[in-house]
């Protein structure tokens, strides 16, 4: 699903020049829940953002799902964006002011979708996070938890092919955090391809794999051991 | 992006911030209502000024001695003070001779003081023949105009305009068959106008002094030549047929032969209105403009909030792109949001317009009693709402592309 090779991004500011990522190579089969960790400006949310085609690579070759992001106009990875991908941010980005229904709705405004299978979609992805009762509710009113399961509906709407979860436990208690890292459990059981940005260990423990960054290099790649994950959070 | 789903967003963002869309969209209502109550009191003073116009008298021709040179407009030299004495005696009987008018009256004025005991007054007499009152329209409160005897005889009896009539006799006594002193004459009144009001041109015709003209002449002016001639025409005859005979008869008395040396100006109602269109078309044309300028004011007052409202809803627009917007489905949110906000703010200022121009309405007719007409001009609302929304598009362009160009991962980190 997603081929790397020789991944390079450099910020360039006057003179100073930052190698956020240094020649990544790696590959993620569909289906795969892939932890990314590392510590402060290893280069873990760069490398996200140009896995999901919010920025593109300095150098190097990126192919999702044989597209290849160097070949893309931004119109096209905006498609990609809407149609394959599903993201789910720490501080959950929802429109405070609109309903549940209406922020889960955002990414059919801008895709194909017919607006008569609109509804359908939204209440499935809805009540796939269990939140059915809260649909009219204004999204500023509800706790942190509930707010990220909204996010979750949200980047489930679409269909995507992938989820991207930028630390998606950074401003839940451990409770909240526990429910959203079991939903995205769920979906990798039911085939969702599953890709998360962390720096606690318990919670990257809920992937199969593990990427460990340093200093914009892939530092380890492994297989994460199956694991009761009840006992981190409790 | 679908314009429907374009619209809802839009209308979410001005929901979501009432207060400040409806200080936003203030700048367009006054402008919009400004705009709308000068276009409507411009028309009004048009209608009223030539209703005044056509109250003088119906199928009216004046004639002025001295030339405008050519020009339409010019005034004669006559109504700049310029004493010319071509018009006589000869003209008159002459002009009275033609089949197709009605009325011919010849008019002098002067300056005198009118005394009656303790009671004075400094005022423009005219010397009148009695026609005079017919083709104005003269209604009598007391008495009645002075006779063709009168005229013959060089009597020495005035007509009273109403106020005139009231600073001379405070006392309600009955001025006719009362003695007025007239530039050290003695005449008698025998007859009072009812109240006119303001005539054309802002004449007060209630300060009205009348006497024969003969008398003024003779008596009281030493001259043989008249300052106007008023031409009332037949219904069966056309204005511009009766012009051409004046000119060619007054042309023939003066022994003129080239048209450009023409010692007189015969001027017909069409003429007054036509300048008098003139005239108020542009005020119209000015004061509209003025309030159009509030306009571009209120466009900057949106340019400047939607500016504000793009840094307020960064994180909202990288949200959105980072969900599959393209520039151009940014660029549609803000710019229908920017042109919704003109077309509201551009209705409630029509409506706000017209509500004022009716209290204008109210206090010019009712409260001041002047025969102001009520006027919505059509196309000064269609104009009014079509500059709204063009003010919305081009104000609210650049903030929308300010909104467009947002990278989506830096407006997703902004705080």
């Amino acid at each position: 699903m997603i081929e790397v090779s020789g991944l390079t991004k450099i910020y360039a500011e006057g003179e100073a020049e930052t190698r956020a990522l240094n020649g990544l190579d790696f590959s993620i089969q569909e289906g795969d829940f892939v932890s990314i960790m590392g510590p402060s400006g290893s280069g873990k949310s760069t490398l996200l953002h140009v896995l999901s085609f919010l920025d593109r690579p300095t150098h190097g070759s990126y192919l999702f799902l044989g597209k290849d992001i160097n070949k893309l106009s931004n119109v096209e990875l905006a498609e990609v964006r809407n149609q394959e991908m599903g993201f789910i941010f720490q501080s959950f980005n929802l429109l405070g002011r609109s309903t549940v229904y209406e922020n889960i709705e955002l990414p059919l405004l801008y895709s194909p979708m017919p607006v008569h299978k609109r509804k359908r979609a939204i209440t499935e992805a809805i009540e796939s996070v269990g939140l059915g009762e809260k649909m009219y509710t204004e999204a500023g009113k509800l706790s942190g938890g509930q707010k990220q399961r909204v996010a979750i509906a949200r980047a489930l709407v679409n269909e995507p092919a992938i989820i991207f979860a930028d630390e998606p436990t950074g401003n839940l208690d451990s409770v909240s955090g526990e429910q959203v890292m079991d939903i995205l459990k769920i979906l990798n059981e039911h085939g969702r391809t599953i890709i998360l940005v962390t720096h606690e260990t318990y919670t990257a423990e809920y992937g199969k794999r593990l990427l460990k960054l340093r200093d914009g290099l892939l530092e380890s790649d492994t297989q994460i051991e199956k694991r009761n994950t009840e006992s981190y959070f409790k | 992006m679908r314009i429907r789903d374009a619209s809802r967003t839009a209308w979410k963002g001005i929901m979501n911030a009432k207060m400040r869309s409806f200080l936003t969209m203030l700048g367009i209502v006054i402008g919009t209502g400004s705009v709308i109550l000068l276009m409507s009191i411009g028309g009004s003073a048009e209608k009223l000024i030539l209703s005044e116009v056509e109250s003088v008298g119906s199928n009216l021709i004046f004639i002025l001695p001295g030339s405008t040179k050519g020009s339409k407009f010019a005034s004669p030299a006559a109504l700049l003070g310029i004493v010319i004495k071509t018009l006589n005696e000869k003209d008159i009987t002459d002009l009275r001779r033609e089949p197709a008018f009605k009325y011919v009256t010849a008019e002098v004025r002067g300056q005198a003081k009118i005394i009656k005991g303790s009671n004075d007054s400094t005022i423009t007499f005219t010397g009148n023949d009695n026609q005079y009152f017919a083709v104005r329209n003269f209604d009598f409160y007391k008495g009645s105009a002075f006779s063709q005897s009168d005229l013959t005889s060089f009597n020495k009896v005035v007509v009273l305009g109403y106020s005139i009539a009231e600073t001379l006799f405070p006392n309600g006594e009955d001025p006719v068959g009362q003695i007025v002193r007239l530039k050290d004459i003695n005449f008698r009144v025998v007859g009072v106008l009812t109240k006119q009001g303001l005539g054309p041109f802002g004449v007060d015709e209630d300060q009205l002094v009348s006497v024969p003209v003969t008398v003024a002449q003779k008596l009281m002016l030493g001259i043989n030549y008249f300052n106007a001639v008023t031409v009332q025409v037949k219904d069966e005859y056309a204005t511009d047929f009766a012009k051409g005979r004046i000119t060619s008869l007054l042309r023939s008395n003066h022994r003129i032969t080239d048209p450009n040396k023409d010692d007189f100006t015969v001027q017909t109602q069409e003429d007054f209105i036509a300048i008098l269109g003139n005239v108020t078309g542009i005020l119209t044309i000015f004061l509209t403009a003025i309030a159009g300028i509030s306009l571009v004011v209120g466009g900057i007052g949106i340019m400047n909030i939607m500016l504000v409202s793009v840094v307020e809803r960064t994180r909202e627009i990288g949200l959105r792109k980072a969900l599959g917007a393209h520039n151009k489905d940014i660029v549609l949110q803000f710019l229908i949001e920017a042109i919704t906000l003109t077309i509201i703010g551009g209705i409630i200022g029509i409506v706000v317009g017209i509500g004022f121009a009716g209290i204008a309405y109210f206090v010019i007719k009712v409260v001041l009693q002047t025969g102001w007409a009520f006027s919505l001009p059509l196309s000064g609302i269609v104009v009014s709402l079509v500059v709204a929304i063009i003010t919305g598009l081009v104000f609210g362009i650049y903030p929308a592309r300010q909104a467009a160009k947002k990278n989506p991962i830096e407006a997703l980190r902004y705080e």
